[in-house]
């Protein structure tokens, strides 16, 4: 059975034009790519290569000059698809004068939700993205890292279907980058659709199950990332508690036996993995706890870890 | 479907509140909250009157309530040229526009806002103004007369200036006078321009008679004030010799006699009481029977007493400067009136610059608002001189067209003139109340509200990168 698919564009195109309506900037060139239901769906490219100008159009915000757009079967401006979907921006821009408390309420009300519904997911996200202590206090003086958290929080106050999250780790620290993953991953888990775009490839390839990799507007590759980065002629073998003795004659034999040239290398940690570590004997690295509302409005995908489940 | 309008209406809600916290949380609503209190508090103390009660009143309603609302109006408009503009510039408008927000929840939800800060705002100038009122009046001891009152006003039964239009063609066409070239239409709507503040000439020796049949009966033994103002060709002031009776049909034969002696410009007015309409008491009335019931039609004459050699002739707009005065419930009530009417106007240019808001920049906006209020105030007297012998032209027609159009807006928009009522101690009719609400506080903002949507809904709410 074919699985649905939750992001279609075709011919996609956005040329920007100045005041007088000339051409400056083909953002996008005729972009083809679809996103399937429940999978984590990274689009990387370097600056400028049309990332958040596509996921602006997926999102209603900017016209496409050319092609079509589908997002959960419909146009991005129908309102119904709107009410299904979940965006945290690059920068989170939100209103430096209100708390995160009035904030999540705001974005709540924007859905049309009850009063007491809008109360208890806003309390439920606040304690989620660990901004309870910091409720009542104005956005505006918060650091970078914990804006951000109020964006994420926004972001999934209507239990979204689909999340399309432009550079999510974007100003984070080591460890709130982990938290954002391990959140994506907790949600795609629960079956929700995740786009995101990013420029880190490290963040990418621990979450994402496909990606697309655009530049200057164009589509370069798209597909899994294990089909993408296998290389079918090369075997590795990682073997734990040998001594060099064991290892040169290891080497040597395969040389002979194969007669193949034979690449040594002793694995290290990442330098994201030692500092998480390091981090951890303070107790400071913590999980997002899923909010029991979003547990509640979405399935899971057991045993569909995909890249996630590397972490 | 109740479902529907419920979750709209919590959406419209929710845009209101957030306007209106991002109002209270910024340094432009102290800054005008400062001036406003500034305007009430200390301006009526600062400016000197002529020492009377009058004066002071028209200081209080006049000043203090035009400088506020003035000040108010230029709040309202830049604040509404921010609401989307600013939201759009700094790109927050880009989380909200990706919820499932019409552009109609998020245009009436900013007009709201500014609705319901411009009622609390008026709500506390009227108030510091009604105050300083009572103040006034409890300090100085102002006697009944001196005290602002509420008067129904009922101008002389004429026809209306169209009907005067029709007949002035009419005997235009009999000694063929008609201009060459003008179609009828463009005939009409001059003279029935001219009919509008068409003065009359009375000239010494001469008498004039007027008409009135007021709006509800009075009971007898109620004041009617009568109201005359004189001007003359040149518009200077001269002395008003004469005299004015004023009779009642319901009880004929007695009439009330007024000497004036006053000077021409001057709004010129005695209290008559009715009760000397069956009584005999007040002015050289004759007595007559018919005592009791209600008096509803009466008929005023003056006489020009002036030296015929020396005197000069009296003008008089028969539609503007003679009325009869009658009580028309209380200040307070009237007051509020006024604060309705002028609500209605902040709702207009909330509708305006908010519209221009969903076109603009905050500084393109708030640049064109400014230009176009200046423009639509002056424009007045530029539809005014227009000619129709200008509009051979397709872009004099057009322009014509448009000035007019802004002309017959405006002057809709501004006809309550609840401040001149006010200082005159004029009754604003329920009638006048609702046709400015309207116009001022549903119609035009409608308008307004459907061509915002249309850029809201074409416009984009994110920029490259």
């Amino acid at each position: 059975m074919e699985v649905e698919k939750v992001i279609e564009t075709r011919g996609l195109r956005k040329t920007f034009r100045d005041f007088w309506r000339r051409p400056t900037v083909e953002a996008v060139k005729g972009l083809d790519f679809s996103v399937r239901q429940g999978e984590v769906f990274g689009m990387l490219g370097p600056n400028g290569s049309g990332k958040s100008t596509t996921l602006k159009m997926l999102l209603g915000l900017l016209h496409p000059t050319k092609g079509e757009i589908r997002v959960l079967g419909a146009a991005p401006s129908d309102t119904r698809v709107k009410a299904r979907i979940g965006y945290l921006p690059e920068v989170s821009h939100l209103h430096p004068f209100l708390t995160p408390r009035e904030t999540l309420m705001y974005y709540a009300s924007l859905f049309g939700m009850a009063h007491g519904e809008a109360v208890r997911r806003t309390a439920e996200l606040l304690s989620m993205v660990d901004l309870t202590q910091a409720a009542d206090r104005a956005v505006g003086r918060f650091s970078k890292g914990m804006a951000r958290r109020v964006g994420l929080a926004q972001a999934l106050v209507n239990a979204p279907e689909l999340l399309i999250l432009d550079e999510p780790t974007s100003g984070l620290d080591p460890i709130g980058c982990r938290e954002v993953k391990d959140l994506v991953c907790l949600l795609a888990k629960s079956g929700v659709t995740v786009l995101m775009t990013s420029h880190l490839l490290s963040d990418v390839e621990d979450v994402c199950d496909r990606v697309a990799i655009l530049d200057r507007g164009a589509l370069r590759a798209e597909g899994k990332i294990a089909d993408l980065l296998r290389k079918p002629e090369a075997v590795r073998f990682l073997i734990e508690g040998l001594s060099s003795e064991a290892v040169a004659a290891l080497r040597s034999e395969i040389e002979e036996r194969a007669g193949c040239r034979v690449q040594l290398d002793y694995p290290a940690m990442s330098l994201e993995s030692f500092f998480l570590q390091v981090v951890a004997q303070d107790g400071r690295l913590r999980t997002f706890e899923m909010a029991p509302f979003l547990r509640a409005t979405q399935g899971t995908r057991e045993g569909e870890g995909g890249a996630c489940s590397k972490l | 479907m109740f479902k529907a309008v419920t979750e709209s209406a919590r959406r419209i809600w929710g845009v209101t509140v957030l306007a209106v916290r991002a109002s209270l949380r910024t340094k432009g609503v102290t800054a005008l909250l400062v001036l406003l209190a500034v305007c009430v508090g200390v301006l009526p103390n600062v400016v000197k009157g002529d020492g009377t009660p009058e004066g002071e009143l028209h200081i209080l309603l006049a000043y203090t309530l035009g400088f506020a609302f003035g000040i108010l109006c230029l709040a309202t408009l830049w604040a509404a040229c921010a609401l989307f503009a600013a939201e759009i510039d700094s790109e927050r408008m880009s989380l909200s526009a990706v919820k499932p927000v019409r552009a109609a929840e998020f245009w009436v939800g900013k007009w709201f806002a500014l609705l319901l800060l411009n009622a609390a705002l008026l709500l506390a100038v009227y108030a510091g103004v009604y105050a300083q009122v009572l103040w006034r009046m409890h300090r100085k001891g102002w006697e009944e007369a001196d005290r602002p009152a509420s008067r129904r006003v009922t101008r002389p039964e004429l026809p209306t200036p169209r009907e005067e239009a029709r007949q002035t063609l009419e005997l235009m066409r009999q000694k063929n006078l008609t201009p060459k070239g003008l179609a009828e239409k463009a005939i009409l709507r001059t003279l029935e321009e001219r009919a509008q503040d068409k003065y009359d000439v009375i000239n010494p020796g001469e008498q004039v008679r007027w008409q009135f049949r007021l709006l509800r009966p009075l009971r007898e033994g109620a004041p009617v004030t009568v109201r005359v103002t004189f001007d003359t060709e040149y518009s200077t002031r001269e002395h008003v010799k004469g005299v004015c009776r004023l009779g009642c049909r319901e009880r004929p034969g007695k009439t009330v006699e007024v000497a004036l002696d006053d000077f021409t410009r001057n709004a010129l007015e005695f209290v008559v009481d009715t009760r000397a309409f069956s009584q005999g008491s007040g002015g050289r009335g004759q007595e007559s029977g018919g005592a009791g019931g209600a008096l509803q039609n009466f008929e005023l004459t003056f006489a020009h007493a002036g030296d015929p050699k020396k005197a000069s002739a009296l003008m008089v707009r028969f539609r503007q400067d003679v009325a009869l005065l009658t009580p028309g419930g209380s200040f307070e009530a009237n007051l509020a009136r006024a604060a309705c009417v002028h609500w209605g106007v902040l709702a207009l240019l909330a509708a305006f610059g908010l519209t221009l808001s969903a076109c603009f920049s905050l500084p393109v906006a708030a640049f064109v608002a400014t230009v176009l209020l200046v423009l639509t105030l002056v424009g007045n007297s530029v539809a005014e001189v227009i000619s129709e012998e200008d509009a051979s032209l397709w872009q004099n027609r057009v322009g014509i067209w448009v000035s007019r159009g802004v002309h017959e807006a405006s002057l809709r928009a501004m006809q309550a003139a609840p401040l001149t009522a006010l200082t005159r101690g004029e009754r604003i009719e329920g009638g006048v109340l609702g046709a400015s609400l309207a116009w001022n506080g549903l119609l035009l903002p409608l308008c307004f509200a459907a061509a915002g949507c249309w850029v809201l809904r074409r416009r984009e709410m994110a920029d490259a990168g």
